[in-house]
């Protein structure tokens, strides 16, 4: 709980044994959450939106993500593990989806229970919304956190678009948990742990935008329970535990990309991978595009299973719950439809959670709470980066030229960090302007700044 | 801070460069989203009517403590009637234009929506000025 003063709690770590600064990381962040300082990487907390590009580029293996002790789920007597099919879709379809869920049993598990099992009261929930706000033009999924937090701190106009809805995973914990009380258990018993294929979604979970407290007890990494149950399924691949699960195609396929807005009816978007969810936003922001409808996005190229802690390639995990799609759907037909109607006082209950009461901007953007202060940063900003070389060499520790004159504006870093504005000998120089020619001209933009 | 952009007839691939460096400076002086909004549109609207309409052309943008000043100059066929060219619908945009998904004849319209001044100077056969001014606080 020591991180309560911030506004995100986050779960991405930096070895520092492991960490060289080699600015990849640095480099890649689309919110410019990340410096070297002392020779390695540090995060600044509140520009992170958790979307884990750092950790997938980094060269090192030097960034990582803290999960929960898997021994938590010894204070249960109700073990709930929340799986996502993007978790199925890391196995060979030669494994009977009952024998993968007979592995998290023998690993403590008492219950398994689908994420994407309530996607059909989902869509419900999000068509009903669409139809409350006429107001709106164009609706943001909610699902994928990164891309929640990503507009929150760089695209503050479009924060009024987002579907304030709760994800799945919120609705699944909270059926699952209603089921097992029906059966007569304490809610204290119940524990529920989500399987994590990424940062964001442990992020969600810990600090929800909504502010309201979450139903899930622990989440644990994905790459850390496939390689669990991986081991076992290569050790008994037949020892199959009969075990009932009643997913349908629409929720196998939700996590990947397209999957979600595909159920829509109306007119609907996917886009998928960071630089896309960047442009897509860039653009509606400006009313360059107009998109009626909804627009799914996910950070992770594919979905889900491009996530950072899932095993296998997403290409190939795809395919999989493609394929395990069509299987579930031969199967659904030879087998009566579960009910889909929840009580209705139950539904109240559930409608009521479901809902973010309001998703603040938080834009990193903004230099002073002054306007007339802040008038004044940008201009001196935008003398000091004309004084910089715009090589974006990282060398001063920041990802650019432009983030350096930022963060000199801003008192956090000087104008001599620039080794091409201060060379540490002649021959530094030299060797400078043999390979990039005169870039810096000392200069009036210079003189004026520490 | 003062910004210059040129406008290339007939380039729509590059268009809303000025609006976005526009956008993140006042983003950075932390005008309200609604503002930003309102002028990044009507900049937007101007540089596309440039572009689908006349030869080329500059953009002047201005930021002051309290307002936005931009200015859209271009060489251009200039507006015959401008009474005409205000209303939504009306629109001289070439087939060519219309099939981009522009032309729609809301332009000029939804310049003036969003601005909080807005200033036409044209002349048939040299070209048009549009200067937009929002109040940012």
């Amino acid at each position: 709980m020591r991180e309560q003063e911030i506004f995100f709690k986050h779960s991405l770590r930096i070895n520092d044994y492991l960490c060289q600064g080699c600015t990849t990381c640095m480099r890649s962040c689309p919110t410019g959450a990340i410096r070297i300082r002392g020779g390695k990487a540090v995060f600044n907390d509140n520009k992170c939106v958790d979307c884990g590009e750092c950790m997938k580029v980094c060269p090192h293996k030097a960034i990582y993500i803290k999960q929960d002790d898997f021994c938590l789920i010894e204070n249960y007597g109700y073990r709930v593990c929340l799986v996502p099919t993007t978790f199925i879709g890391q196995f060979d379809e030669k494994y009977k989806t009952k024998a993968i869920y007979s592995c998290l049993k023998k690993l403590g598990f008492t219950h398994i229970y689908e994420v994407e099992h309530e996607v059909d009261n989902m869509v419900d929930l999000y068509n009903q919304y669409m139809e409350d706000h006429p107001e709106i033009r164009t609706f943001i999924s909610s699902y994928c956190p990164a891309v929640t937090r990503l507009i929150q701190v760089r695209f503050p106009s479009l924060v009024e678009n987002i579907i304030r809805l709760r994800s799945p995973l919120e609705l699944a914990s909270r059926v699952i948990i209603k089921r097992l009380m029906d059966e007569g258990a304490r809610r204290e018993a119940i524990g529920v742990f989500y399987v994590t294929p990424c940062a964001a979604k442990i992020a969600a979970v810990k600090s929800p935008v909504s502010g309201k407290e979450t139903c899930i007890s622990g989440v644990i990494n994905m790459d850390f329970l496939y390689n669990k149950v991986q081991l076992l399924l290569h050790d008994s691949p037949r020892d199959v535990q009969p075990i009932n699960h009643a997913l349908t195609s629409r929720g196998v396929l939700w996590p990947l990309a397209g999957g979600e807005a595909s159920l829509f009816k109306g007119d609907h978007y996917a886009v998928d991978g960071l630089q896309n969810v960047l442009n897509f936003l860039e653009k509606l922001e400006d009313e360059a595009i107009d998109a009626p409808g909804l627009v799914e996005m996910r950070i992770c190229d594919q979905g889900c299973v491009g996530g950072v802690l899932a095993t296998n390639n997403r290409f190939v995990a795809r395919k999989r719950l493609e394929y395990r799609a069509r299987l579930f759907d031969r199967l659904q037909r030879t087998r009566k439809p579960e009910p889909r109607n929840m009580d209705p006082e139950f539904a109240k209950y559930i409608a009521e959670q479901m809902e973010i009461p309001e998703i603040k901007p938080r834009s990193l953007y903004k230099l002073n709470d002054d306007f007339a202060e802040a008038f004044k940063m940008a201009s001196r900003m935008r003398k000091i980066e004309k004084a910089l070389p715009g090589v974006n060499c990282s060398a001063c520790g920041t990802p650019s030229c432009a983030a350096l004159a930022e963060d000199i504006v801003r008192g956090e870093a000087r104008m001599d960090t620039c080794i091409f504005i201060n060379p540490h000998s002649q021959a530094s120089a030299d060797a400078v302007r043999r390979i990039w020619g005169d870039r810096v001209k000392p200069g009036e933009d210079n003189k004026n700044n520490p | 801070m003062h910004y210059t952009f040129t406008i290339e007839r007939g380039n729509f691939t590059d268009a809303g460069q000025a609006s976005s460096s526009v956008k993140r400076t006042l983003k950075q002086l932390g005008v309200d989203p609604a503002n930003i909004k309102r002028t990044v549109v009507a900049l937007f609207e101007a540089e596309i009517n440039a572009i689908a309409h006349a030869y080329g052309g500059t953009i002047d943008v201005d930021i002051d403590e309290g307002k936005i000043v931009m200015v859209v100059a271009d060489q251009g066929p200039g507006i015959p009637n401008l009474d005409l060219a205000m209303q939504e619908g009306w629109s001289t945009a070439s087939a060519k234009v219309r099939e981009m998904g522009y032309g729609a004849g809301m332009g000029l319209p939804n310049i003036k929506k969003n601005t909080d001044d807005l200033k036409i100077d044209t002349e048939v056969g040299v070209g048009t000025t549009v200067t937009m001014t929002v109040y940012l606080v």
